[in-house]
């Protein structure tokens, strides 16, 4: 018995050993612990094996079931190590990436919400108004006279019902003020129109935004603080920012903004970005009178306004060249903002 | 507007200003300079040549072979293209090494012609062209001497004014304006005074439009060219010299800004007549053309009823001064500028005149500007004045005396002014400070009305460098704008994370764009709003749809070559609505539009082409929380024409290009477009501020797969399964659809659909069991209710 069980351990084991692949793995398991397998009919021998030799017999048969066992293992481990490294042969790391779409943002809408971001940390809420204005809104309450330059046809588009499309995100003020009470602290991104041959500095239709502070002592100090620091955040810390005066019906004092660009290779230059001044008095006087109410009376609040152009900012900050790129959609244009 | 150093020079002393320091000053002023132009090249090799002969080249139809004498003892030649001149004439001559700016002078043989020189017009050497061709000399220049010596340099600033300071449109208003800010003497002109007047000779009917009224006769005055130091004032800054007295009046137009006008007094019948136009009349300018007139506008005509001239915009066609006049009728006046500027406006006729009128010239300067004018013209062109200037009306007030109230400046400025500065600022600009405390406004400040207005100009002279910057602000609350604004930018992340580009397009289309808009509402006849008048038939329309300008932007793509297309707009469309009944209404869109291949192509086959599926999943992909489905409906002009829904609305449009129209369009693969309703959109994406707990149990799944007709859609099947209401279904999909066309697998009229169906409780794990009731009793009602069998 001892014999045959030795006889039968060093067989598996050699059978075992000449394994090349799982359907051998599977059947040498099957001839050896199976039912009718080699070592199971050993053990079934046990029966007949007198009494004093059983623990000796015993102990034997387990320490050849475990060597085959660990041998049975071993070899499924190594064929399927084998399996895996075959696998992975062949593989050509150095191709490509598999294509897939990159989308992207459009560079005004890039522009816009960092522009929007820095202001709206700043505490700034958003408004807005309808593009389809009437002579009120974008003229009247801002203080712009009847026979104003904007105010014709060569310049601005009107309707046959007498609206027009707004030239200004300005009247978005006049809307916040109709219905709101101070403080109004708002900006207003939003689409402008004017009547313009598209070329390469030029779109009929133009993106700005708008913003109004109006509280009780909104002071210059107030408006210019506001603005530098805009133009700070938007620009970088060391941007040189300057205040011209300058003219517009609705607030005065009125000015006008430039930053000083380094672009490489160039001399810096002082380039315009943005319109600003203290809200006008008169049209704080519209709107009260509008209300029918003093909510905005000029001696008890002030305010300041801004507007910048977005298209503008936009060229300024990728150096886009012709502004009908913002408007043409071309895919490898579109693609550089990924 | 173009401003002479030289001339400025005369008023205010400007020595030792660059011209950046200038540029500075009235940058910060308030006046945009967008120019600055130094005028003639102060070259020593530059000098006045005659030219002595001039013949044809022999190998260049438009060339000539000139030999020039340029004081040098013998003759020079020179190839010449210029025809403008005679030979004996004196012109500037170029001599080899002469550097024009970075463009240095060589001999050089010209077609086989040695050419020792360049010949030059005024432009090339820094001077403005009178004429085209060479710049000729007067013929009392000395041969060989530097032309830099007969023409002061001068420096041109080209500056823009804004419409709020007409005082600053004259070199007088400009300089004096310069004296105030540099804090140094203003140096006045001396003008001798207008005498008395008569109101005899003028009949001012349309004081409205016109207050004030002048007018002196000249007789005798010889018409004849203008003495060289006026025709170099009106040439520095870009005017061509006409004759003694036009060029008079141009002068002090740009000395005083005050508009003159001289009449032929030959062809003034009698007086002069103010009128406002009659019904029909018809005015026929200076510039040949015939402008009809309207009772608003302000005519000036003699006693026969003729117009002479457009009041204050422009002169008539044959009541100007000419050789061969003698007698003059000089008129200054008084315009109201609101009236100038309708009239100049809807006959589109605008002058230098209109210009100044329209903004509102200085009322004391009405007789200033005639005195000079007059004075000038009897130097000049000889001549008598005739009696005393005849003056109707009076010149208007158009200032009156401003509180400036410190307490709202201090306000403003956070004190940083101080109440002297402030005094100091306002006196220099001309203003007094009067016994009651107010500030009285000198006749050309019309723009200051008010106490903002005198705060205007002390922040303007101190400067904002003045203020300090503060750094504070109140708290508000956000907005349902901010809202929707950051669900926008999340549905934008999320696609531009889907590999879609972002477009703007413009908002105005074109009438035949109309047909590509797959509005949310159908639009009926009525429902598009039209601008009255468009710049270009493509941009007429505004869009009552996105798809439009995206379908322009893939058309771009594709003729660009692009193949695979993922492109996305939001934003506003307009439209009417109920045919016109509800007017301009304004809303928020998203269009989405997909073609060509699923990937961009690769090293691993074919990805196939995208198609409404994909579509549709993309939009799954914005309301992942909700369940997107198509609901066929027709739309004109397109394919596949659908609503989109989910959480039991509709949410927009879906539809595919009709084959035709992607052929148009260059495409090889179907395009599929969805316009989305952005309001409903924003939240339906919001993240649910409600979650679900994860199942505690187990669930068990089954599949059923249907033999349905092949034209049964998902949709019956889905509304049968809802049907059964078994409360044990916690979802099901469809995973398997099979059709074969050739019918060999199987029959052509029928298709294989499967679904997966999971099935759980939440209070227990389902045993086999139940899992199996509740799945036959879900066959069981898909087979009663539907052409199905199961397989």
């Amino acid at each position: 018995m001892k014999d045959q069980i030795e006889a039968t351990q060093t067989e598996a084991l050699e059978r075992i050993g000449n394994i090349e692949d799982a359907r051998s793995l599977e059947d040498a398991r099957v001839a050896i612990l199976g039912k009718q397998g080699s070592l199971t009919k050993l053990s079934a021998g046990m029966r007949e094996v007198p009494k004093e030799q059983k623990a000796e017999v015993g102990q034997l048969l387990n320490a050849a079931r475990q060597a085959i066992t660990a041998a049975l293992e071993e070899a499924k481990s190594a064929l399927q190590a084998a399996a895996d490294s075959k696998a992975l042969e062949g593989v050509d790391l150095t191709l490509p990436p598999r294509p897939l779409h990159t989308g992207s943002l459009h560079p005004l809408t890039l522009i816009r919400d960092e522009a929007t971001s820095i202001l709206r940390r700043m505490g700034f809420a958003l408004a807005e108004g309808p593009e389809i204005e009437d002579e009120f809104h974008c003229f009247d309450a801002l203080n712009t006279p009847e026979d104003h330059p904007a105010r014709n046809e060569k310049d601005t588009f009107y309707f046959d019902s007498g609206k027009l499309l707004r030239t200004h995100t300005s009247s978005v003020q006049i809307r916040t003020m109709e219905t709101g009470r101070p403080p109004v602290r708002i900006i207003a991104p939003g689409s402008a129109y004017r009547r313009d041959e598209i070329d390469a500095t030029h779109l009929s239709v133009f993106n700005q935004l708008e913003g109004l502070y109006v509280d009780a002592d909104v002071s210059l100090g107030d408006l210019k603080g506001t603005l530098e620091y805009f133009f700070h955040e938007l620009f970088g810390s060391d941007t040189d920012v300057r205040f011209r005066p300058h003219f517009f019906p609705f607030t005065e004092p009125s000015f006008e903004i430039d930053v000083k660009l380094h672009v490489k290779g160039q001399a810096p230059k002082w380039i315009e970005v943005a319109g600003c001044g203290m809200v006008d008095p008169a049209v704080f006087e519209s709107i009260d009178a509008g209300r029918k109410d003093d909510a905005f009376d000029p001696a008890k609040v002030t305010g300041f306004a801004f507007g910048m152009g977005l298209d503008r900012l936009a060229m300024i900050r990728w150096g886009i060249k012709d502004i009908r790129l913002l408007i043409e959609n071309d895919a490898r244009f579109l693609r550089q903002f990924a | 507007m173009n401003v002479s150093l030289n001339w400025l020079a005369t008023h205010v002393d400007l020595k030792g200003k660059s011209p950046d320091e200038l540029d500075k000053l009235l940058t910060f002023a308030g006046v945009e300079v967008e120019g600055i132009e130094v005028k003639g090249v102060p070259s020593d090799t530059i000098v006045v040549a005659q030219i002595k002969e001039a013949v044809q080249h022999p190998n260049a139809d438009k060339l000539k072979v000139t030999q020039v004498d340029a004081g040098e003892g013998q003759l020079r030649q020179i190839v010449c293209g210029a025809q403008n001149y005679q030979v004996g004439d004196k012109v500037p001559c170029c001599l080899p090494g002469t550097d024009l700016g970075g463009f240095v002078i060589k001999e050089a043989k010209m077609r086989g012609e040695e050419s020792k020189g360049m010949l030059a017009a005024a432009s090339e050497i820094g001077l403005t062209d009178v004429e085209d061709g060479l710049m000729i000399l007067p013929e009392d220049a000395e041969v060989g001497r530097p032309v830099k010596e007969l023409f002061d340099a001068d420096v041109l600033l080209e500056v823009e004014v804004t419409p709020n300071r007409p005082d600053l449109l004259s070199h007088y208003g400009m300089a004096r304006e310069m004296a105030t800010l540099l804090e140094v003497p203003f140096v006045d002109l001396q003008i001798p005074e207008r005498g008395a007047t008569v109101a005899k000779g003028i009949r001012l009917e349309a004081a409205d439009a016109c207050p004030y009224y002048t007018a002196v006769r000249i007789s005798g005055v010889e018409v004849k060219e203008s003495p060289s130091w006026l025709k170099e004032r009106l040439e520095a800054i870009g005017l061509r010299p006409i004759n003694n007295i036009v060029d008079i009046t141009n002068f002090v137009l740009h000395e005083l800004g005050q508009p003159l006008h001289a009449f032929d007094d030959a062809k003034v019948s009698g007086g002069i007549v103010v009128r406002t136009a009659k019904d029909g009349e018809v005015f026929q300018a200076l510039d040949e053309a015939d402008y009809p007139l309207e009772p608003e506008d302000c005519v000036i005509s003699d006693e026969s009823g003729a117009a002479l001239a457009l009041g204050g915009v422009m002169g008539g066609l044959d009541s100007g001064v000419v050789e061969g006049t003698t007698n003059i009728l000089l008129e200054s006046a008084y315009f109201t500028p609101s009236r100038i500027r309708r009239t100049s406006r809807r006959t589109a006729l605008m002058s230098d005149s209109s210009y100044r009128f329209e903004r509102g010239v200085d009322p004391a300067g009405v007789d200033r500007a005639s005195a000079l004018a007059v004075k000038l013209i009897l130097e000049l062109a000889g001549g008598t004045v005739e009696g005393s200037t005849m003056a109707a009306g009076e010149a208007p007030v158009v200032t009156t005396a401003v509180g400036l109230h410190l307490d709202q400046l201090d306000q403003l400025t956070g004190g940083s002014i101080s109440h002297d500065d402030a005094a100091s600022i306002l006196t220099r600009l001309g203003l007094r400070k009067d016994e009651a405390g107010l500030w009285e406004v000198p006749s050309f400040r019309a723009d200051l009305q008010r106490h903002i207005d005198l705060v205007e100009e002390i922040v303007r002279v101190k400067g904002l460098d003045a203020v300090p910057s503060r750094l504070r602000g109140s708290f508000v609350p956000s907005s349902a704008v901010d809202h929707a604004y950051d669900a926008d930018m999340r549905l934008r992340h999320r696609l531009a994370g889907l590999g879609f580009h972002e477009c703007q397009t413009i908002k105005l289309i074109s009438d035949a764009q109309l047909a590509d808009a797959l509005p949310l509402k159908p639009l009926r006849d009525g429902d598009t709003i039209r601008v009255s008048l468009p710049l270009s038939e493509d941009h007429a329309v505004m869009r009552p749809s996105l798809a439009p300008g995206l379908i322009a932007s893939a058309a771009r793509n594709l003729r660009q070559g692009a193949e695979s297309l993922r492109l996305f707009e939001m934003g506003r469309f307009f439209r009417n609505a109920g045919g016109g009944k509800a007017r301009d209404l304004e809303s928020d869109s998203l269009a989405i539009l997909l073609s060509g291949p699923r990937r961009p192509a690769g090293w691993d086959g074919n990805p196939g082409t995208q198609d409404l599926y994909d579509l549709l999943a993309v939009v799954q992909a914005l309301i992942p929380g909700e369940t997107v489905r198509l609901s066929p409906r027709e739309r004109d002009g397109w394919a596949l024409g659908a609503d989109l829904q989910a959480a039991g609305q509709n949410l927009g449009s879906f539809a595919m290009l009709l084959p035709a129209r992607q052929r148009e369009l260059d495409a090889t693969a179907p395009i599929f477009v969805a316009e989305i309703d952005l309001q409903k959109l924003r939240k339906l994406s919001a993240v649910s501020t409600e979650i679900d707990d994860l199942p505690q149990f187990p669930g068990s799944s089954r599949d059923a797969a249907i033999d349905a007709p092949v034209d049964l859609p998902n949709a019956e099947i889905e509304k049968a399964l809802a049907k059964v209401k078994e409360p044990l279904l916690a979802s099901y999909e469809c995973f398997d659809l099979f059709v074969d066309p050739s019918g060999e697998r199987l029959a052509a009229d029928r298709k294989s659909i499967a679904y997966r169906l999971h099935y759980r409780s939440a209070e227990k794990t389902l045993k086999t069991k139940q899992v199996d009731q509740a799945h036959q009793g879900i066959l069981d009602h898909l087979t009663k209710s539907l052409p199905i069998r199961f397989r």
